[in-house]
């Protein structure tokens, strides 16, 4: 019953597999991999030679690390809509009501989430066998490295369909299973991508699936608990959440909206009517709707990003100085997985609870609508992010060498600042331009990577196979944030010299202006790209809007 | 008040409205009947500017639906059949949410939402939270909230659906205490009954064709023009009579029971006459011929029926 006959299982593979879709996006996958090795291939001279083992071994791990982070970040896309999808459609409590055990139902859940991820990354295996031939890799390596992204792909999934099942929307889960993943993603490549070999194989085979299997069942009997006895929603699913009951039984931080710093991104509840000239949307947004699913989400992913935030700031902050610009890629780590969270969904999310066809009969202007969006998701989303730099302050009141560069801290935060505007400006464009909120959630997110991780790996891969100069390739990078923080140098305490990591070759780009050449840091040209970046795409939101919503009215 | 001129709008091959046309004078209540998926809330939403037309236009107080909706949107309150309520809120911020985007000051908006939540009836429920309404209490809040900005024309799609009986004469209460404030409405129903007794004005609107529209009265006499028989007829001559009745193209629907025959006749006192005239001369023995009272709803039914096929 649970894997033959699941229904639950047999109409989602049907819907998810049979779509042309998703054939087109495993074409797309295995033809990227296709170009990256095609590239790669040592040719001409070089192929009648003995090639160095460094080649097929930087490939090969640009292919496990890439595959990783499209697992860690794919399948939480996949799974965190599974269950809470039923809840926006009002079907959980048919499949509920119905006589399908609970084990079938998740099994189905997981099964069908991650069959098509596991799809993507068997489909990668014949690019990964040539990369064998050019030798330099054993054969257990690439069987390693599989096992890691096949359990990977199973753990990750089954994290995302737990909080699935304890979250009521979908992007409260997403984000929440994005905060969980991280630090086991950042934990389970650091521990098998050392180059100790043996402990690199004992960590992978002999430490790594047993750890697998317990998650696995204490989770699956968590969300079989849970689906067993579920919560009472109240009448059509919908649960009322009260703010202030709720509060008395919280874990850990309580957000009170009368006190700093919480009061920065959710404003005390009104008590009387709005003055004249606010703008109703942006109220409604701050003031009401931000805690609308309970306080939960917002708690977790506060609670989540300090505790991580501690080892890291140890560690980067506190024993090796120079290497603030990583703990910075953290902050701004953080703030691409929540900031979408907020506006990718602040439009379509109108349209799916049918408040749209309220909203958009009001003499309330296009402009209006979307510059609130834009302002409460970015509010939030900035504010969250913020939380994390007070260990930066720190850092530099208590640290000689970052204290005697004060200036490099106004940077980095102005990085962390363009950034927030930079994710959640993507965000709504995305909720624009789609009509569910889940696809503008993953498209935002594929945007973001293309946007900001895209250009370092591309860099780092180049690196090996092109003629071009280091300060040529450093201007591909402009668009991402994680580039811009590793450039800002930063002397190490021992021998008073600036980390650059290997990855990002050269700190500046040249910029030829008329004859004479001018060499520019990366964080200089992030700076001064963001904001045209954020304006093109803010009109283009408010067009996209305008057109396809508020003058066209697409069918709501 | 409302006028639609020629609206069509086609969905790539399937028409939802073709070619319709209708007007709705200042203070009438228009009530707009048809069937599930007749194109009733595509009708709608398009006079609500939500929906652009394939062809055709829309005036509502002299504004085009099309070229000028800010104006049109400040003419009218929308109630949609399906619409969902913010979470968080509650009663009192989600009219004030709406008055503020309708740009009615602060200075009378506290008495605007005092007395839309008397006239509703909704002043014990000001300080719930709008998501843990019941769905009775809903449909009464999205209607306040369409008053809010004190529109001369309702627009609302089936504000009745779902309601419990006595929510229902409620509503019913509130349209005709509406239009004694001299409001234009336009309402939509699939239930002609439900409207037939406030209304001034009714059309019917099927497979996106509008069947017929004009007032109460008129609409009624045109359905009067449909008769049911019973006829009652001696045992020998039962196959004979159904044999007249099936050959006559004024006749449908003729179902036998005992000895009784029922049927459908499109036409009015002339037609019964001359089918009993017809009968008789054909040497059937009629025992009893007469007419059986429909309600409207039946009769709505078998038209609707009659003109589609």
């Amino acid at each position: 019953m649970i894997l033959r006959e699941n229904p639950v299982l047999i109409r989602e593979l049907l819907v998810n597999l049979r779509s042309s879709r998703s054939f087109l996006l495993q074409l797309a996958y295995v033809v990227f991999l296709g170009v990256v090795v095609y590239f790669a291939w040592p040719a001409g001279e070089e192929a009648t030679n003995q090639v160095s083992p460094g080649v097929s071994q930087r490939l090969f791990n640009l292919f496990f690390l890439g595959q990783f982070f499209l697992v860690a970040l794919v399948a939480p896309t996949f799974a965190a809509g599974s269950i809470t999808g039923e809840k926006e459609r009002k079907t959980y409590e048919l499949l509920l009501a119905s006589p399908l055990e609970p084990s079938t139902i998740l099994v189905g859940k997981l099964l069908s989430s991650s069959t098509y991820l596991v799809l993507l990354i068997i489909s990668s295996l014949p690019l990964m066998i040539l990369c064998f031939l050019l030798g330099g890799i054993l054969l257990s390596e690439i069987a390693r490295a599989y096992l890691v992204l096949i359990l990977a792909a199973g753990t990750f999934g089954l994290i995302s369909v737990a909080c699935s099942s304890f979250f009521g929307r979908t992007s409260s889960a997403l984000v929440v299973s994005y905060l969980v993943i991280l630090p086991l993603a950042l934990i389970t490549v650091t521990v098998t991508q050392t180059d100790d070999v043996v402990l690199r194989d004992f960590v992978s085979i002999a430490v790594l699936p047993p750890w697998c299997i317990a998650i696995w069942v204490i989770v699956g009997l968590l969300i079989n608990r849970r689906l067993l006895f579920p919560p009472d929603v109240g009448s059509e699913g919908k649960e009322v959440i009260d703010e202030e009951e709720e509060m008395k039984y919280a874990v850990g931080v309580v957000i009170d909206r009368e006190l700093f710093p919480d009061m920065l991104f959710a404003p005390a509840k009104r008590t009387d009517l709005m003055p004249d000239g606010t703008n109703p949307v942006l109220d409604k947004e701050l003031r009401s709707e931000i805690f609308s699913q309970g306080t939960l989400m917002l708690r977790l992913v506060i609670q989540v990003s300090m505790f991580l935030s501690i080892p890291l700031m140890a560690y980067l902050l506190f024993l090796r100085p120079e290497l603030t610009g990583y703990y910075v890629g953290y902050v701004l780590m953080f703030n691409l997985l929540v900031g979408p969270v907020f506006s990718s969904g602040s439009i379509t999310q109108e349209r799916e609870r049918k408040t749209l066809g309220l909203l958009l009969t009001t003499l309330l202007k296009p402009g209006t609508i979307v510059i609130a969006k834009l302002l409460a998701s970015a509010r939030v989303s900035t504010v969250l992010t913020f939380l994390l730099t007070e260990q930066l302050l720190l850092a530099y009141i208590l640290i000689p060498e970052l204290r005697d560069r004060w200036w490099t801290l106004l940077i980095f935060l102005s990085l962390i600042a363009a950034t927030c505007v930079t994710t959640t400006t993507v965000g709504l464009l995305c909720s624009a331009l789609s009509r569910r909120t889940a696809v503008a959630m993953v498209v935002t997110y594929l945007a973001l990577l293309a946007l900001f991780i895209g250009p370092v790996g591309l860099v780092w891969y180049l690196q090996g196979y092109t003629a071009l100069s280091e300060e040529r390739l450093a201007s591909l990078t402009i668009t991402s944030p994680f580039a811009a923080a590793m450039s800002i140098p930063i002397p190490s305490s021992d021998d008073g010299q600036p980390y650059t990591p290997s990855f990002l070759g050269s700190t500046a780009l040249d910029l030829s202006i008329g004859s004479k050449t001018l060499s520019v840091p990366i964080w200089v040209a992030y700076l001064a790209m963001t904001p045209v970046i954020v304006v093109v795409l803010n009109v283009l939101t408010y067009l996209a809007f305008r057109w396809r919503w508020w003058r066209a009215g697409m069918s709501i | 008040m409302i006028e639609v001129r020629n609206f069509t709008k086609r969905y790539g091959d399937f028409v939802a409205v073709d070619d319709l046309s209708f007007s709705i004078g200042e203070g009438e209540i228009f009530g707009f009947i048809g069937p599930n998926g007749a194109g009733k809330s595509t009708t709608i939403r398009f006079l609500a500017t939500l929906l652009r037309p394939s062809s055709g236009e829309g005036y509502i107080a002299g504004h085009s639906v099309v070229e000028d909706p800010m104006a049109v949107r400040k003419v009218i309150g929308f109630m949609p059949d399906d619409f969902g309520v913010y979470d968080g809120m509650k009663v009192w911020e989600f009219l004030d949410f709406f008055a503020v985007a309708y740009k009615i000051p602060r200075s009378s908006r506290k008495k605007i939402i005092a007395e839309v939540l008397e006239l509703l009836d909704l002043t014990h429920k000001r300080d719930d939270y709008v998501n843990g309404l019941s769905k009775g209490m809903k449909q009464r809040l999205c209607l306040a909230k369409t008053l809010v900005h004190d529109p001369p024309v309702l627009i609302l799609d089936e504000p009745a659906s779902g309601l419990d009986p006595r929510a229902r004469a409620e509503m019913k209460a509130l349209l005709t205490e509406l239009r004694s404030m001299g409001k234009t409405i336009l309402v939509s129903s699939h239930i002609l009954p439900e409207l037939a007794d406030f209304v001034t004005s009714i059309g019917i609107i099927e497979r996106g064709k509008l069947l017929a529209a004009g007032s109460v009265q008129e609409i009624q006499r045109q359905l009067r023009a449909h008769r049911r028989l019973q006829i009652r007829i001696l045992d020998s001559d039962l196959a004979h009579a159904e044999a007249i009745l099936r050959a006559d193209d004024k006749v449908r629907d003729i179902t036998g029971y005992d000895h009784t025959l029922t049927a459908e006749v499109d036409g009015g006192d002339t037609e019964m006459a001359r089918l009993l005239q017809h009968l008789i001369g054909s040497g059937v023995s009629v025992q009893s011929f007469a007419e059986v009272e429909m309600t409207l709803d039946e009769v709505f039914m078998t038209v609707t029926k009659g003109i589609v096929n």
